[in-house]
């Protein structure tokens, strides 16, 4: 479960003029689904381009299965199903057309897992490659990212252009491939979905590795944050000196926000009968959030 | 190294281009050697090639006709001469020995002739051949012999004349030549125009004799072979025609003896009969060309000499026009391997299938090449049976045909690595088509300003200017000059083109190999 899949070690691409990624050390490990959050120019696209073999590191290096991505790229990319962020088909009439061409490259003689994940997609691939919506082209190529049961899956923002059934669908359909073993590297610029589906996120912003999130934490947090306003300044006043810790404090609405830990939510209810409160409610620490306060701590340093 | 998907793939994503200018190209081809080998193409060169044989023809049968009249006259003047001496010799020993005036006369004038006819024959002739550096049975000093003795027509026995069967055979009224000696020997005025005229109407009358034999005919269109000239043009021209070569000898002759005349009455200071002689023979037997202004005259020549429809065929359709739409094709398809799959991103469809770069590039070549070389056996196919089909007169055969659309296959090939090069160096499709097309379509739009400078084109709407465009374009590396010619230079020139092509292949394909793709 532990045996590292993908390695970057100060994996650096320069563009110059301060583009490109810098000194990115992750490590995916097999079976895990490691999402790639960022940005858009933040450098995701690169970063995977990288993995894949197609882009020569200016310094340090990326090893997929121990093999340096660079040198190996046609052995490496034997065991990854890609998604690329772009999706631009060979020149091809029908989507039956590139898949039965994609089969062909990759020697999978057998349609039936193909065809499997068509319906779960409920595409239509007999339709001329031309004339599909964004949505259809994204699924298509899914398929054919798919269709080898490649071990590890590379997905660059796979979920632009699908309507919200259909995100949800693809999203059901990666969690089966992590089910199954998979290791998974996805990236992508909605958070939500990798709340959802990643063991792990990790943030990427202006080329560098920000913060990596491990989801177990931020959903299972052991501390809670409620925001509670008060009727009458009086009862604000008087909650505000009960000792508990107080995060952050709106006077002028008569506003206080507590983080507890999850143990003490009863005393804290309890306490707020003899308030005279208008309402209270939980606020969600989600990855948003969490990135925002990484973000935020990084401009400031 | 071949991956055969993706050779499919490439089939497939160009195969309706490559059927449509392939299509085009055979039509536009067939169009060409059908339409222009129908005939009606270079009605003036036709013209102005008759006028120039024509001339020619007449040209030479005049200066023959002129020699002859010259050796004849010469020889007959020697022959006056000794004859002159030996009949007084002998008509004074004859009335020595009692015989009447006439007697003597008679006497005089038949051993006079015999020594005469004698010394003409080992005196003079020998001596002229001697001088001229011909051997005595050379066909030359034999032509020489026959113009001078035929006009003599010596006699042999009293009443009997040595060539009286040949002029019969002519149509002709044999000479006589002791009926003028009488004139001679007294000395009258009319003597030296009865002569001129003798010697002009016999010398006349050898030469047409002499020159309808076959053999003499062969001789002459060996000269004019350079114009093409056929036995049948030369009859329809009407020098195989006795009484046509007659009558030209004739009127040169009567033209030439009276310039002669009066020039050698006005003689000015410094010139000499000889020169005389020279320059009005050189005036009165001219050829057409010759009395033109040399440039104009070599203008005429060429446009007579010149193969329209090899040049049409080679350097105007394989070197230009037919190169057109293959180019276009190469363009495009060229791009759209390379260049235009790492644009739009579907390069990684191909790559992360564990194809190498090395196999991907290879294989688009291999496709590349293969197409173009199939696109040219078709019009190598096409012309062959254009060529079987329409019935011209051209330098053109089957085997300069194949080369032709091998060497057009050359120029493409090289061209398309230059293509290649481009679409396999650059991530974008416009700046591979910037610069592989661009270049060729350079290459294309010069060589077409270079053939109004080139030499396929006649001197006379040539631009020479413009040939400096020859020198840009790597299509002029295509000889259909030399191909048509029959040298050999064009194999060099097609040397460097086949390295070009691989050279710009390889060079392609170490690129793609070690850059960056952003896919």
């Amino acid at each position: 479960m532990n045996e590292p899949i993908i390695v970057m070690r100060g994996l650096t691409k320069d563009y110059g003029e301060g583009r490109g990624i810098f000194d990115i050390t992750l490590t995916v490990h097999r079976g895990e689904m490691l999402g790639f959050a960022g940005t858009n120019g933040s450098g995701k696209t690169t970063t995977i381009r990288n993995i894949m073999g197609f882009l020569q590191p200016t310094s340090g290096s990326v090893t997929v299965n121990g093999l340096e991505s660079w040198a190996h790229s046609s052995e490496i990319v034997k065991h990854i199903g890609y998604v690329p962020g772009e999706i631009a088909f060979p020149d091809l009439s029908t989507g039956v057309d590139f898949l039965k061409s994609q089969a062909e490259f990759l020697g999978v003689t057998d349609m039936g897992y193909a065809e499997k994940i068509i319906e779960k997609l409920q595409l239509d691939p007999r339709a001329p490659l031309k004339r599909m919506s964004k949505g259809m082209k994204q699924k298509t190529a899914i398929v054919a990212a798919l269709m080898a049961d490649p071990e590890i899956i590379i997905l660059d923002e796979p979920t632009t252009g699908l309507d919200p059934l259909m995100r949800d669908a693809f999203l059901e359909i990666i969690r089966e491939e992590r089910r199954k073993g998979k290791t998974i590297f996805m990236s992508s610029h909605m958070f939500g979905e990798l709340e959802t589906t990643c063991d792990r996120v990790a943030l990427i912003h202006n080329g560098r590795i920000a913060d990596v999130a491990v989801m177990a934490e931020i959903t299972n947090r052991p501390e809670k944050e409620f925001k509670i306003e008060f009727n009458n300044e009086k009862d604000y006043t008087a909650f505000r000196a009960a000792g508990y810790k107080i995060v952050r404090d709106q006077r002028q609405y008569n506003q206080i926000t507590v983080a507890l830990p999850r143990e003490q939510i009863c005393r804290l209810f309890k306490s707020l009968k003899s308030y005279d409160v208008k309402f209270i409610t939980e606020v969600d620490y989600n990855l948003e959030k969490h990135f925002k306060t990484v973000l935020n701590s990084v401009k400031e340093i | 190294m071949f991956s055969k998907s993706l050779f499919k793939q490439s089939c497939k994503a160009n195969g309706i281009m490559w059927i449509i200018i392939t299509v085009a190209v055979c039509f536009m081809l067939c169009c060409v050697m059908l339409i222009a080998g129908n005939g009606s193409l270079g009605e003036t060169k036709a013209a102005i090639e008759n006028a120039v044989i024509k001339g020619e023809l007449t040209s030479q049968t005049e200066n023959r006709a002129i020699n002859y009249y010259d050796l004849a006259d010469s020889a007959l003047d020697h022959f006056d001469n000794k004859f002159k001496t030996e009949f007084a010799a002998a008509y004074a020993q004859a009335l020595q020995s009692g015989a009447t005036q006439e007697q003597a006369a008679a006497q005089a004038q038949t051993v006079a002739y015999a020594k005469a006819a004698l010394d003409l024959e080992s005196g003079y002739y020998a001596a002229l051949i001697q001088e001229l550096g011909y051997a005595a049975d050379s066909r030359e000093a034999l032509e020489i012999k026959g113009a001078i003795f035929y006009v003599l027509n010596p006699m042999t026995a009293p009443g009997k004349y040595m060539f009286d069967e040949d002029y019969k055979s002519w149509g002709e009224d044999p000479p006589r030549y002791d009926a003028l000696l009488p004139d001679l020997i007294s000395g009258s005025d009319r003597y030296a125009e009865e002569r001129g005229k003798y010697v002009m109407n016999y010398s006349s009358m050898f030469l047409a004799g002499n020159l309808i034999k076959d053999d003499n005919i062969q001789l002459i269109l060996d000269v004019l072979s350079d114009y093409g000239v056929t036995k049948e043009q030369f009859d329809e021209f009407g020098f195989g025609d006795y009484s046509y070569v007659k009558s030209v000898a004739q009127s040169v002759v009567v033209d030439y003896r009276a310039n002669l005349k009066y020039r050698l009455d006005n003689i000015k200071d410094g010139e000499t009969e000889e020169s005389i002689k020279a320059d009005v023979k050189g005036r009165c037997a001219a050829s057409l060309l010759a009395s033109l202004p040399s440039d104009v005259s070599d203008a005429l020549m060429e446009i007579g000499q010149a193969d329209l429809y090899g040049t049409l065929v080679g350097s105007i359709f394989f070197k230009m026009a037919g190169l057109l739409l293959p180019i276009i094709y190469m363009i495009m398809s060229s791009n759209a391997l390379i260049a235009g799959q790492v644009d739009s991103g579907s390069m990684a469809y191909v790559l992360s299938s564990g194809t190498r770069r090395k196999e991907v590039t290879f294989t688009q070549a291999m496709y590349l090449i293969g197409s173009l070389f199939a696109m040219f056996l078709c019009t190598t196919l096409a012309s062959v049976i254009c060529f079987a089909i329409v019935d011209v007169n051209t330098g053109l055969d089957y085997g300069k045909l194949l080369l032709i659309n091998l060497g057009a296959f050359l120029v493409m090939f090289a061209m398309s690595g230059i293509c290649f090069l481009a679409s396999c160096k650059f991530n974008r499709s416009k700046h591979s088509m910037a610069l592989g097309g661009g270049l060729n379509m350079f290459f294309l739009v010069a060589t077409m300003l270079g053939l109004f400078g080139s030499p396929v084109l006649p001197s006379i709407i040539r631009m020479s200017a413009l040939n400096a465009f020859n020198y840009v374009s790597i299509i002029s590396l295509f000889d259909v000059v030399s191909i048509l010619e029959g040298t050999l230079a064009y194999l060099w020139k097609w040397a460097i083109l086949a390295v070009i092509g691989v050279v710009c292949y390889v060079c392609g394909a170490l690129i793609f190999d070690k850059k960056d793709l952003p896919l």
